[in-house]
């Protein structure tokens, strides 16, 4: 502690975040300002092909950095984006060449989205091979369309008419204000409800859309912002160069280098892929022009890729911060092994989460989940066959059976985590079985898993912000890290104790504590139903008796639950009415007596030796 | 007619070829979990090698590829024990990119040792041909198609006849259990690298007969052998040989009835179509994802 209050200025100095904005700012006006204060063009050049690059890695780091998909195509988005401006203008020769720029970011956006509804249907190692395939493509139609893009000849564009003095200036200060307006994009997206969507589907996909997050809707859009301003990038870089031809400007080493450009700045940072551009392109620039160019060329940028990847997968900024960090906060406790909270009350959520008066409820309860001969086989095994049960709403509804039973993998049918073969679901009243995760989850769905399924690299704030009760366009565009949605976040921490951990990356948490978080997680939701899979496995007694304990409670507000659970005390305790699942289908529903009584449960379940260790303990409670 | 039969014929020999080549990928893929986009480098690496051998030592590129496949097959269980082991845990994109930095490493050096002008092996019988009636077939293709299939069929053979296939096939299906049963993961995996680029070796060793090349020929192969592999259900190498045959005839024909042109975006198209209408390919299934892992 003495260090720190001896010097609090040099830490402060020290925070990543000042230090960042202040060289950041520094370096913005020696941009802007350099060509007035020097005429040198092969600088000029050199800085001009920089921001292309950065520019196409900012767009990249969208799409890529934040929603973890590979793209290899953004090379390809400067290329339509220099054709579209090439084609236009040498069809209209007497048009203005620069009003052709807003139609290649059209271009490209449209592109996007359409190459989009392909690529959007595969996951992680088809997207690339999509996105390679693609840029392929669209250089073959370059070569071979020759009645519009010139084939392999390529197409002059008009020479600038501008005054010769200034000769750089237009495509340098339009590519400035690209860049800015890239960078705004991207941190303005990293802000909203969809950014933290997007690292949500990086993170985990199959949960992000458990947690009503749109999948296909949300990378569209990251698609689409990673492209539009690449495509108006790549015009002006078309008309810088005067001259473009499939190979020059379809090369996947254009891809490459943005992608270059994104991981060594830092490809979950602001500024790390205008960083990267400005120390790859010069790279090469020096490797085309002092070493012989062609093959130098190809083993600095694959050379750089290899080492990236094997020693600095996180990027030149994130390992500064990190260091800066350690520098700071140095000598000073974890919060990890700090104390959970001793939890808030339901009342002051009462304008976060719709809480009912119970004693208003019908009786008997209308079922709120009904689940209708459900089946789902892998191959030969069937692991769910014809299940059904009905949870009444308002009720503790339990859910026991053997291993294997299929009681996981009934509630992955349950919320799409994995598809169902046949069978029906209803939801207060409407069939949800055709609909996707995600409008389930806005349909009042919600769902913990067994093996917590945390987003490892949010903190537990981003965790519980993540979650997106319904979908909306403006919903997306909303702030998410700070305002309304924050303090939301913030009381259905404090309520389950975790608040003091908020800033904290959930791969840090310990199982109970991940735990808590992801009923919060849920919990902002605000879902008629709640699944828990396994809430009191692998915590200690005294978080087991907390968990029942705010069931009790969100359930007396009017929640509905289903719980697997194999702590019979606990469910049995807990839970009215149970069913039993054994070989994938309900083979016994009652009350927690008539179950523990019926010889066939005890038969395949219980066994003959069971006794509920504490009948007294269970009606107290 | 005449000429659909040999075109017919010809597509299949060639198809035979992209069978090996890619069966050496979807192996790869299977047992690790890595999408190798340097396979196509290695191929043409094999077709250089070859035709060092054939240059240097006059032995006849076909009998080469016994020289060439050991060398490629070295390079690749160098490749896996210090790049790819290192980061096997990291997420699929990681391998993706890393593999593609070899990619362009193993182009540039291929340039600087053999330059960037194309080139062709020849061999005394290359313009000669088998006479079937009115149908051609070319030596070069037919003993070339031969070749791969007996090449391939000595894969199979690895696969499924010895220990070490099955120790690739349970390492493919399970590693925590492969481990638990005594076989060391990783010793496989390299072997597996090792063999999936020796694939590509011989079949760039063949193809360097049949084609012209230059270090820059890898992007078309790498390609060509991604959509086969999707295609054909990535992982899958009863697919991967399917989809083979498949494309090498839409290929062929496509360059003889539409435009040799426009066979360079077959491929592209190929990759496109099944993505969109059946995702897991051919022969593939879609992985459970929802097992617990942990």
């Amino acid at each position: 502690m003495s260090a720190a209050e001896s010097a609090p200025e040099a830490r402060r100095a020290l925070d990543p975040i000042w230090l960042g904005r202040g060289i950041a700012l520094v370096a913005g006006v020696l941009l802007v300002l350099y060509p007035m204060l020097s005429d040198n063009l092969y600088y000029q050049n050199m800085i001009i092909l920089s921001l292309v690059f950065a520019i196409a890695a900012s767009g990249l780091s969208i799409i890529t950095g934040l929603a973890g998909y590979v793209s290899l195509s953004q090379g390809a988005f400067v290329g339509l984006g220099g054709y579209t401006v090439g084609v236009l203008a040498t069809h209209h020769p007497d048009t203005n060449v620069w009003l052709w720029m807003p139609v290649a970011g059209v271009t490209a956006g449209l592109v996007a989205l359409i190459l989009g509804f392909v690529a959007m249907r595969a996951s992680g190692p088809s997207f690339v091979i999509i996105t390679v395939a693609f840029l392929f493509l669209v250089q073959v139609i370059a070569i071979n369309w020759r009645s519009v893009s010139g084939g392999t000849e390529g197409l002059s564009l008009p020479i600038p008419t501008w005054d010769a003095d200034i000769a750089n200036w237009p495509f340098y200060y339009s590519l400035v204000g690209i860049l800015a307006l890239q960078l705004l994009l991207t941190w303005w997206i990293r802000r909203t409800k969809l950014g933290t969507g997007l690292v949500a589907i990086r993170d985990d996909e199959t949960k992000a859309a458990t947690l009503g997050i749109n999948l296909p809707v949300e990378k569209m859009i990251a698609f689409i912002a990673s492209s539009v301003l690449v495509g108006v990038g790549g015009g002006v870089y078309g008309y810088y160069l005067t001259f473009i031809d499939p190979r020059g400007m379809f090369n996947i080493l254009l891809s490459v280098e943005a992608m270059l450009a994104l991981l060594v700045g830092g490809k979950a940072t602001l500024w790390g892929p205008v960083l990267g551009a400005f120390i790859v392109e010069p790279l090469n620039e020096y490797a085309n022009n002092n070493l012989g160019g062609g093959n130098t060329r190809l083993l600095l940028f694959g050379g750089l890729l290899v080492l990236i990847v094997l020693f600095l997968p996180q990027g030149v900024l994130p390992a500064i911060e990190s260091l800066l960090n350690w520098v700071r906060t140095r000598g000073r406790a974890g919060l990890v092994g700090a104390r959970i909270g001793t939890g808030g009350s339901l009342a002051s959520l009462t304008g976060r989460l719709s809480l009912v008066d119970r004693a208003a409820a019908v009786d008997p309860p209308p079922p709120l989940l009904e689940v209708k001969d459900l089946r789902k086989a892998f191959g030969g095994l069937k692991a769910v066959d014809g299940a059904s049960l009905v949870v009444p709403e308002g009720s503790i509804t339990g859910l026991i059976g053997p291993n294997g039973s299929g009681k996981t993998t009934l509630f992955n049918l349950i919320d799409d985590t994995i598809h169902a073969d046949g069978g029906e679901i209803w939801l207060a009243g409407e069939r949800i079985d055709r609909l996707s995760p995600w409008t389930r989850a806005h349909r009042g769905l919600g769902r913990t898993f067994q093996i917590t399924r945390l987003f490892r690299e949010m903190t537990v704030l981003e965790n519980v912000v993540a979650a997106q009760r319904s979908f909306s366009w403006g919903q997306l565009g909303r702030i998410a890290v700070s305002g309304s949605e924050a303090r939301a976040a913030e009381e259905l921490l404090e309520y389950v104790g975790m608040r003091s951990f908020r800033d904290q990356k959930a791969r840090a948490l310990s199982f109970g504590q991940q735990k808590l978080v992801e009923l919060a997680q849920v919990l902002m939701l605000d879902p008629k139903l709640i699944l828990l899979d396994e809430p009191a496995g692998g915590i200690n007694p005294v978080l087991i008796d907390r968990m029942s304990g705010m069931i009790r409670e969100l359930n007396s507000y009017g929640k509905t639950f289903l719980i697997v659970e194999h702590n019979m005390p606990f469910v049995l305790g807990l839970c009215d009415p149970v069913h039993v699942l054994a070989r994938g289908h309900t083979m016994a529903s009652g009350t927690p007596d008539q179950i523990q009584k019926d010889p066939a449960v005890v038969d395949a379940y219980l066994g003959d030796d069971f006794v509920l260790e504490d009948e007294h303990e269970r009606t107290v409670r | 007619m005449t000429e659909f039969v040999q075109a017919l014929v010809l597509s299949l020999l060639v198809g035979g070829i992209y069978a090996l080549v890619a069966s050496g990928l979807t192996l790869i893929f299977g047992v690790m979990r890595v999408i190798n986009i340097a396979h196509g480098a290695f191929l043409i690496l094999g077709a250089f090698i070859t035709y060092t051998v054939w240059d240097q030592l006059g032995l006849d590129p076909l009998v080469g590829v016994v020289i060439t496949t050991p060398i490629v097959f070295a390079l690749g269980w160098l490749i896996y024990r210090l790049l790819v082991r290192p980061i096997r845990h990291a997420p699929m994109s990681s391998t993706v990119l890393l593999t593609f930095g070899l990619a362009l490493v193993t182009e540039g050096v291929m340039g600087l040792v053999w330059g960037n002008e194309s080139t062709s092996i020849r061999p005394s019988y290359v313009d000669q041909s088998f006479h079937l009636g009115q149908v051609f077939l070319p030596k070069a293709q037919v003993y070339g198609g031969l070749l791969a299939v007996v090449v391939l069929g000595c894969l199979w053979l690895i696969l499924t006849k010895t220990w070490l296939g099955r120790a690739i096939r349970a390492a493919a299906a399970n590693p925590a259990s492969a481990e638990l049963v005594g076989i060391k993961v990783t010793s496989v995996a390299a072997l597996v690298f090792g063999l999936g680029l020796a694939a590509a070796g011989a079949g760039g060793g063949i193809t360097g007969v049949l084609y012209p090349f230059v270090p820059g020929s890898h992007y078309l192969w790498i390609a060509r052998l991604l959509a086969i592999v999707v295609l054909g259900g990535l992982g899958s190498l009863e697919g991967a040989v399917l989809s083979a045959l498949v494309f090498g005839v839409a290929e062929t024909m496509t360059a003889v009835y539409i435009s040799p042109a426009w066979a360079t975006a077959v491929p592209y198209a190929i990759v496109f179509v099944v993505l969109l209408f059946r995702p897991q390919g051919l022969l593939g299934t879609r992985l459970r994802d929802d097992a617990v892992t942990a």
